[in-house]
C-alpha cells in the first residue's frame, strides 16, 4: 500500500532498520516500530553507535522513544549492505576510551585557540552567554 | 490567685481561665495550642447553665438555712461557703494536676484511663469545669506521649513491615515504597493495600461505556485470569519484584508479538453501541486499491476507531472471547476451531482471514512460541500450496517480516490514523497559493512523462500521485463577542479582532535636516518599496490566467478589468506616478533599474505592457544604457532583459527601431567623463547586454529594411547613417575589448555585406564571430 507518494511520511519506514541522528549528536540504530504525527519514534533493539575515526562501537540500548523534535535526520539501512563498511567495530570500552581521548584533544585545542585569541585581544563569545541577547 | 470579688456567674469562667493559664505556664508545650482548642473555647462551658445550677443549689441551701435562720446574711455566708467549697476543691484538684504533670508522663495512662468517660457527678458544679480539664488532658495526652507509634499502630492498623533481615543483601532498588505517613491527630483514610486508582480485577460490567474505552490501563487490566498475581499489589512489591513474578502483567509485551488487535471490527462495532463501521470492514487489501487517500470517510471513522482501538485493552465480559485478526491477507488455514467462538465467527471468516484462539491467558513467552509455530506451519502450508510463482523478492521480504516477531506492532489502524492526520495537514483551499512550488513541480513532471509516453503510444503509466484533499473555503463572517447585560459595547480583542496597542504616528522629517546620505538612503528605500508593491501586482497579474479558467462566466469581465487596471498601475509605478504631468525624467525608472530585483521585475512585466508602453521602456533603457551598464557591473542581471526586448522588437515598426538605434549611437556624453575618451558606445559594446542589444537591433532593422521595400527615403537615409556609425564603431574596437554577445542574429552577415567592403566584412566577421565555424 502506497502511503502518500511524493511526501516524507514515515509510515512506509515502519518495521525497517533505521539510522537516526539526534540533535545531541548521538547516532541510534534500531527498528522503527511506531510513529505519530510529530514524528516521535519508537525504536526497537536500539543500538547507540559511537564513531571515532574509522572505528565504531555499539552500545545496546533496548527500546528508545525519541521525541520528534530531537531528530536531525533518519534513513533506512539496507540490511544487505550494512556489513559492507570500511569501518572497524571495536568493543564498547575501547570506543568509549577513544571518544574520551578525542574529546580531550578537542578541548585542549579549543583552549589553545581561546588563549591565542585572548593574547591578541580578541574573544569569541560563548554560546551560552549569547542567550542573553 | 482567685478573686473572690468576682460575681457568681463569672466565677466559673474566671476560675477556669486562671486554672488553664496556670497550667499553660507550667507546660510550655501547650502554648502552641490555641485557646479555642484547648482553652476556654473548647470547653463547653455554658455559664448560664452553671448559673442555673448554682441557682438551684442556692435555692436548696437557703431553703434549708431559712428554716433555721431567716436572715439574708446567711445567704451570703452560704454563698461564700459554696464558693469556699469550690475553692477548696479547686485547690485540691489543681495541686493534683500540678503534681501529675511534674512527675511521670501519665499521658498514655491517662488516655487509657480517662477513656471511660467521666460521668459528671450529679449535683456537682465541678463537672463542667473539670470535664474541661479532663478533656484537655485527654487531648493533650497523646501529644506528650513518647511512645506514640505503638498507639497509632494499634489504632490505625497499618500492616507491619516485613522484617528486613534477609533482604539486606539485595540491592536497594528492590525495596518497597516507603510506608505512608499517617496523621495521628486527625487520622488518615485507611491505608489500602492496593492503590486507589487500580481498577477491580474482576470485570463486573459487561457492557461498558465510552469512558472506559478512553481510559486505557494496559498494565492492570487483563481478561479475568486465575489469580496468578500476588495479592497485595502496591505496598510490598517494587516494580522489579513484579517483573520477576511469573505471569505478571509487567512482563512481556503488552502487545504480544505478532498478534494484532484483540477485537475484530464486528466486536468493536458492538462495543461502540452499534456504530456500523462499514468502512471499518474494509480489509487492508481493499485499502490498497484506493488510489489516493480520501480524507472524509476516514475522518468520521477514525475517531471511533481510535477509541475502539484504545479500548481494545479492556475486554468487557468474562464470557467474551478475544480473538485476533491477522496481518495482510493470507489463506486461512482452519487448523483449529476456537472453542466457543460463537456464530459471528462464521461471518467474519471471509473477511478477517486468520484468527487464532484466545491465548491471552497464556504466558507471553508461551504465546510467542505458539504463534511462531503457527506461522511456520502456515509457511509450510503456503509453500505447499504453490507459492513458487511468487517473486522471490516478495517472499524474502515476507520471510523477513515473518521472522521478525515484533513486526506490525503498529497496527494498520494506527498507520491510517497517522496518515489521516498528515493528510489533514495538507488540506488547503487554494493549493496554488499554499503549495505553489509543489504543484508546479508535479505539473512539470507530468508534462515530462506525458511527452515521454506519447511516442510510446501504450497505456499510460499510472504514476501514483498524492491526491491532497481539497476543502471548500468557508467564508467566516467574524462577529465580535457581545456580552449581554453590559452597558455599552465591550471590545474583546482576539486574533480575529486585533486591537491597536501602540499608537505609532508617522512623522516625516523635513528634507533640510537630513544629510545627503540619509536622503540617498531614504530614496533607495522608497524605490525598494515601490519595487515590492509592483511585484505584488505582477504576481497577481500573472495569476489571472489561472483564475480566469477557474472562474464563472459572469466574473470574467470583472477579472479582465482588474487585470488591466493592475497593469496600468504597474506601468505607472515603473515610470513614476503623477500621470498629470508629463514624464520629464527617467530618474524614477533608472532608480528601479539600478536594483537587481527591479531589473528582473521589468523583464517580467514587459510582456504584459502594451506596445507603446513597452517601447517607451525600451527607449528609456537605451537612452540611459551606459549608466545602467555601469550600475550593473556587479549584478550582471541586464542580460535577462534581452529576451523580452527582442520579443518586443518584433512588434515594433521600423521607425521605432531606427530611432532606437540612433539613440544608441548618439548616446549623450556623461558629464563626468572627459572629452577625449571613447564615446559611450564603446562602453556599450564592451558590455554583453549592450552588444547583444545592438546586434539585435541591427538585425531587426535589417529584417525590416529587406522585407519592406516601400520605406521612405528619409528613413532609409537615417538607417544607412546609423549603420555606418555602427559598423565604424565595431571595427574600431579591438576584438579583445568586445564583449561576447548572448546571441548572434543570423542575418548580420548579409546586413554588413551591404554596407561595408569585403575586407572590412571579413574583419567584422572574425571580430563578432559571425561565422558559425569560428565559434
Amino acid at each position: 500500500m502506497n502511503y502518500m507518494p511524493g511526501t516524507a511520511s514515515l509510515i512506509e519506514d515502519i518495521d525497517k532498520k533505521h539510522l537516526v541522528l539526534l540533535r545531541d549528536g548521538r547516532t541510534l540504530i534500531g527498528f522503527l516500530r511506531s510513529i505519530d504525527q510529530f514524528a516521535n519514534l519508537v525504536l526497537h533493539q536500539t543500538v547507540e553507535r559511537i564513531h571515532v575515526g574509522t572505528k565504531y562501537g555499539d552500545i545496546p540500548r533496548g527500546i528508545f522513544v525519541v521525541r520528534g523534535e530531537n531528530v536531525v535526520l533518519l534513513g533506512e539501512i539496507d540490511l544487505e549492505k550494512e556489513s559492507d563498511t570500511p569501518l572497524q567495530q571495536v568493543s564498547i570500552e575501547e570506543i568509549l576510551e577513544e571518544q574520551r581521548v578525542e574529546q580531550q584533544t578537542k578541548l585542549e585545542a579549543e583552549k589553545l585557540k581561546v588563549q591565542a585569541l585572548k593574547d591578541r585581544g580578541l574573544s569569541i563569545p560563548r554560546a551560552d552567554t549569547l542567550d542573553e541577547y | 490567685m482567685f478573686e473572690r470579688e468576682c460575681r457568681e456567674h463569672d466565677c466559673p469562667l474566671d476560675e477556669d481561665e486562671d486554672a488553664f493559664q496556670g497550667l499553660g505556664e507550667e507546660d510550655e508545650e501547650i502554648d502552641q495550642f490555641n485557646d479555642d482548642t484547648f482553652g476556654s473555647g473548647a470547653v463547653d462551658d455554658d455559664w448560664q447553665e452553671a448559673h442555673e445550677r448554682l441557682a438551684e443549689l442556692e435555692e436548696k441551701l437557703p431553703v434549708t438555712v431559712n428554716e433555721q435562720t431567716g436572715n439574708g446574711e446567711r445567704d451570703e455566708r452560704d454563698e461564700m461557703d459554696l464558693l469556699g467549697d469550690h475553692e477548696e476543691n479547686l485547690a485540691e484538684r489543681l495541686s493534683k494536676m500540678v503534681i501529675e504533670n511534674e512527675l511521670e508522663d501519665p499521658a498514655i495512662m491517662r488516655a487509657v484511663q480517662t477513656r471511660p468517660v467521666l460521668q459528671p457527678q450529679p449535683g456537682s458544679l465541678n463537672s463542667s469545669i473539670w470535664d474541661g480539664s479532663e478533656v484537655l488532658r485527654r487531648i493533650r495526652g497523646p501529644l506528650l506521649a513518647q511512645e506514640m507509634p505503638t498507639v497509632s499502630v494499634l489504632e490505625y492498623a497499618l500492616p507491619q513491615r516485613p522484617p528486613q533481615g534477609p533482604e539486606d543483601d539485595r540491592d536497594l532498588s528492590e525495596r518497597a515504597l516507603p510506608r505512608r505517613s499517617t496523621s495521628p491527630i486527625i487520622g488518615s483514610p485507611p491505608v489500602r493495600a492496593v492503590p486507589i486508582g487500580t481498577p477491580p480485577k474482576q470485570m463486573a460490567v459487561p457492557s461498558f461505556n465510552q469512558q472506559q474505552i478512553l481510559c486505557p490501563k494496559p498494565v492492570h487490566v487483563r481478561p479475568p485470569m486465575p489469580p496468578r498475581y500476588p495479592a497485595p499489589y502496591g505496598d510490598r512489591m517494587s516494580p522489579n519484584q513484579l517483573c520477576s513474578v511469573p505471569n505478571s502483567s509487567l512482563l512481556g509485551h503488552p502487545f504480544p508479538p505478532g498478534v494484532p488487535p484483540v477485537l475484530s471490527p464486528l466486536q468493536r462495532a458492538q462495543l461502540l453501541g452499534g456504530a456500523q463501521l462499514q468502512p471499518g470492514r474494509m480489509s487492508p487489501s481493499q485499502f490498497a486499491r484506493v488510489p489516493g487517500f480520501v480524507g472524509s470517510p476516514l475522518a468520521a471513522m477514525n475517531p471511533k476507531l481510535l477509541q475502539g482501538r484504545v479500548g481494545q485493552m479492556l475486554p468487557p465480559a468474562p464470557g467474551f472471547r478475544a480473538f485476533f485478526s491477522a496481518p495482510p491477507p493470507a489463506t486461512p488455514p482452519p487448523q483449529q476451531h476456537p472453542p466457543g467462538s460463537g456464530p459471528h465467527l462464521q461471518n467474519l471468516r471471509s473477511q478477517a482471514p486468520l484468527f487464532r484462539p484466545d491465548t491471552t491467558h497464556l504466558h507471553p513467552q508461551h504465546r510467542r512460541l505458539l504463534h511462531q509455530r503457527q506461522q511456520q506451519n502456515r509457511n509450510q502450508h503456503r509453500n505447499l500450496n504453490g507459492a513458487g510463482d511468487r517473486g522471490s523478492h516478495r517472499t524474502s521480504h515476507q520471510d523477513h517480516l515473518r521472522k521478525d516477531p515484533y513486526a506490525n506492532l503498529m497496527l494498520q489502524r494506527e498507520k491510517d490514523w497517522v496518515s489521516k492526520i498528515q493528510m489533514m495537514q495538507l488540506q488547503s483551499t487554494d493549493p496554488y497559493l499554499d503549495d505553489f512550488y509543489y504543484q508546479n513541480y508535479f505539473e512539470k513532471l507530468e508534462k515530462l512523462s506525458a511527452a515521454e509516453d506519447m511516442p510510446g503510444d501504450g497505456p499510460k503509466k499510472e504514476r501514483t500521485k498524492l491526491i491532497t484533499p481539497q476543502v471548500a473555503r468557508l467564508e467566516h463572517a467574524y462577529k465580535p463577542v457581545q456580552f449581554e447585560g453590559s452597558l455599552g459595547k465591550l471590545t474583546v480583542s482576539s486574533v480575529n479582532n486585533p486591537r491597536k496597542m501602540i499608537d505609532a504616528v508617522v512623522t516625516s522629517r523635513s528634507e533640510d535636516d537630513e544629510t545627503k546620505e540619509k536622503q540617498v538612503r531614504d530614496k533607495r528605500r522608497k524605490t525598494l518599496v515601490i519595487i515590492e508593491k509592483t511585484y505584488s501586482l505582477l504576481l497577481d497579474v500573472e495569476d489571472y490566467e489561472r483564475r480566469y479558467l477557474l472562474s464563472l462566466e459572469e466574473e470574467r469581465p470583472a477579472l479582465m478589468d482588474e487585470r488591466k487596471h493592475k497593469i496600468c498601475s504597474m506601468y505607472d509605478n515603473l515610470r513614476g506616478k503623477l500621470p498629470g504631468q508629463e514624464r520629464p525624467s527617467d530618474d524614477h525608472f533608472i532608480q528601479i533599474m539600478c536594483i537587481r530585483k527591479g531589473k528582473r521585475m521589468v523583464a517580467r512585466i514587459l510582456p504584459f505592457l502594451s506596445t507603446e508602453q513597452a517601447a517607451d521602456i525600451l527607449m528609456t533603457t537605451a537612452r540611459n544604457l551606459p549608466f545602467l551598464i555601469k550600475k550593473d557591473a556587479q549584478d550582471e542581471v541586464l542580460p535577462c532583459l534581452l529576451s523580452p526586448f527582442s520579443l518586443l522588437l518584433y512588434h515594433l515598426p521600423s521607425v521605432t527601431v531606427t530611432s532606437l538605434l540612433r539613440q544608441l549611437m548618439n548616446l549623450p556624453q556623461s558629464a563626468a567623463a572627459p572629452a577625449p575618451s571613447s564615446p559611450p558606445l564603446t562602453a556599450v559594446l564592451q558590455n554583453k547586454f549592450g552588444l547583444s542589444l545592438l546586434l539585435i537591433l541591427l538585425s531587426r532593422g535589417e529584417d525590416l529594411q529587406s522585407s519592406d521595400p516601400t520605406t521612405e527615403s528619409t528613413q532609409n537615409n537615417q538607417w544607412t547613417e546609423v549603420m555606418f556609425m555602427a559598423t565604424r564603431e565595431l571595427l574600431r574596437i579591438p576584438q579583445a575589448a568586445l564583449a561576447k554577445p548572448i546571441s548572434i542574429p543570423t542575418n548580420l552577415v548579409s546586413l554588413f555585406s551591404r554596407y561595408v567592403d569585403r575586407q572590412k566584412l571579413n574583419l567584422l566577421e572574425t571580430k563578432l564571430q559571425l561565422v558559425q565555424g569560428i565559434r
